[in-house]
């Protein structure tokens, strides 16, 4: 049974588990939900998923610096790293 | 003493459930009553579950939180009032938008827990049924780990260990000392919350003395163990900063703890007496008393869990998140408590809603600040292992860190203070 799919309005994409983008962005939540645009943390709400999808596979080759990131993106697969692009392209930031 | 109704509950929690919006999917419970999640403790921990099983379940699971307090202090970041570096105010947060979220919040003490009959009595002899029940009631301290020491005591040594009127005191005799008096902090033995957190604190005692002018006063950190959190960037910043001010004792050094005397104000080692004008005593901890009268702890004094659901091994309807829990490798902090609750919430809306769960995962970081600017992390990724939560992958800060790197990493701090009680608050 899907959970919330309905109620977000999320779209959704062939070969892609947003349900799982979803799960997976709680991670997110802990430190993206307020960012500003002067946040050392950026917005990652309505990203784009090509964007999206670069910026954490650079963090996973250690291409980008941050450790906090490095080390939240070691463990996302390919499928994790799409999954989570289309929920945070779709998704809308908490008031 | 009566069971209240699930419509007198809703209407003491002051919140109406018709308020909500309908389930847009269908529970496993159709025709029936609401399954309920009550929730005891609103930390960050407890808090989080009761958020997202809201949110996540759409209205298809009641979910009630009991905490007695209006407002909560952060103990979180309560190192950096300590420093000066933020005001009380700053760090308190109320359940409005917890309220808002869809969660009944029941401003009262939850007194004891029923695991036969499933049901949580509250202060005043009231009780409320569960289908499901998550505890998140934080530490309580070993008074008598540290002899002479006693809730008594802590008016005079205060322990400052849990936030509000302890951290209020400790600051208030912090601000009163004069050029050469001396601190001395009694650590805590393992696990305990917040492992760099009494190595933070000593590093805002000597900033403030610093900022003061002192040049003979001496903190001394008298502690139950060989190591601790982040020890070398901690030491290396201490000389950097506050050179010959602190001086950090291993029971080697010390020869062990003999006790304190709130009365003199001394503090005893093996090989030293020690008269502090200030002395804070952090003993050591166990989980909050409801789940060990529940009998959920173990000969540890904390819950042993099951890594995959954060579900108590000794009673499958109860989760056990936070400090409380034993988490394996991971440390006992609000984001470590904060990762936890969001797989318990996944494992409870699940449950309940027969709809589809996923793999645990959890993380941690743990910021430190050492003076200003000069901010050290740590942080790791877990996952269930070998019958526990296993760090996977994992960072710490460097001796040696170029200076913009620190000033970034507090600045990264502060955001994620406004992050973290935006998700576990609203």
């Amino acid at each position: 049974m899907t959970f919330m799919l309905i109620i977000s309005g999320l779209t959704t994409a062939p070969g892609v588990d947003v349900e799982l983008g979803r799960y997976l962005s709680s991670e997110c939540m802990t430190c993206h939900g307020t960012a500003k645009a002067d946040s050392t943390i950026p917005n990652i709400f309505g990203l784009g998923q090509t964007r999206f999808a670069a910026a954490i596979k650079a963090y996973r080759d250690k291409a980008l610096p941050n450790p906090v990131m490095q080390t939240i993106a070691s463990r996302l697969s390919d499928d994790d790293i799409a999954a989570l692009a289309l929920y945070f392209q779709t998704a809308k930031k908490p008031k | 003493m009566t069971e209240i109704s699930r419509r007198s509950f809703n209407l003491l929690a002051g919140a109406s459930l018709t308020t909500l919006s309908t389930p847009l999917f269908a529970p496993s419970v159709l025709g029936q009553a609401k399954p309920r999640l009550i929730v005891v403790g609103g930390g960050p921990g407890g808090a989080t579950v009761a958020r997202y099983v809201a949110k996540d379940s759409a209205g298809a699971i009641d979910v009630t939180l009991i905490e007695p307090l209006k407002n909560f202090t952060t103990c979180f970041f309560s190192n950096l009032y300590v420093g000066g570096f933020r005001d009380l105010k700053s760090l308190r947060h109320n359940y409005d938008n917890v309220r808002k979220g869809g969660v009944n919040v029941v401003p009262v003490m939850a007194s004891s827990i029923d695991r036969d009959k499933k049901q949580v009595w509250l202060a005043g002899g009231s009780r409320v049924s569960y289908d499901r029940l998550v505890i998140a009631p934080g530490i309580d301290l070993k008074w008598d780990s540290v002899p002479g020491y006693s809730e008594a005591a802590a008016q005079i040594m205060p322990h400052a260990w849990k936030p509000g009127a302890q951290t209020e005191l400790l600051v208030k005799k912090l601000n009163s000392l004069k050029d050469g008096d001396l601190i001395v902090m009694v650590a805590p033995p393992n696990p305990f919350r917040c492992p760099p957190g009494p190595y933070e604190r000593a590093s805002m005692f000597a900033h403030v003395l610093k900022k003061k002018g002192h040049k003979k006063s001496k903190i001394i950190i008298v502690d139950a163990k060989p190591t601790f959190s982040k020890q070398a960037v901690f030491m290396e910043g201490w000389e950097k900063h506050y050179p010959g001010m602190i001086e950090w004792q291993d029971p080697k050094m010390h020869g062990g703890i003999k006790g304190v005397d709130p009365k003199t104000g001394e503090i005893k080692t093996d090989l030293s007496t020690y008269k502090a004008k200030l002395a804070n005593i952090i003993p050591a901890q166990m989980a909050g008393k409801i789940a060990r009268d529940a009998g959920l702890a173990d000969q540890s004094g904390y819950c042993p869990i099951d890594p995959e659901s954060m579900k108590s091994k000794i009673d499958t309807n109860i989760f056990v998140v936070g400090d409380a829990a034993i988490p394996g490798d991971m440390p006992k902090s609000a984001f470590a408590a904060n990762s936890q609750a969001k797989v318990a919430a996944m494992v409870v809306r699940a449950e309940l809603t027969k709809s589809r769960a996923f793999p645990a995962r959890y993380s941690n970081t743990c910021w430190s600040l050492i003076a200003p600017d000069d901010d050290i992390k740590v942080g790791a990724s877990y996952e269930p292992g070998e019958g526990k939560i296993k760090q996977t992958t994992g960072f710490v800060s460097q001796k040696g860190e170029p200076a913009d790197v620190r000033k970034q990493n507090y600045k990264e701090s502060v955001d994620w203070y406004n992050g973290i009680v935006a998700d576990v608050f609203g």
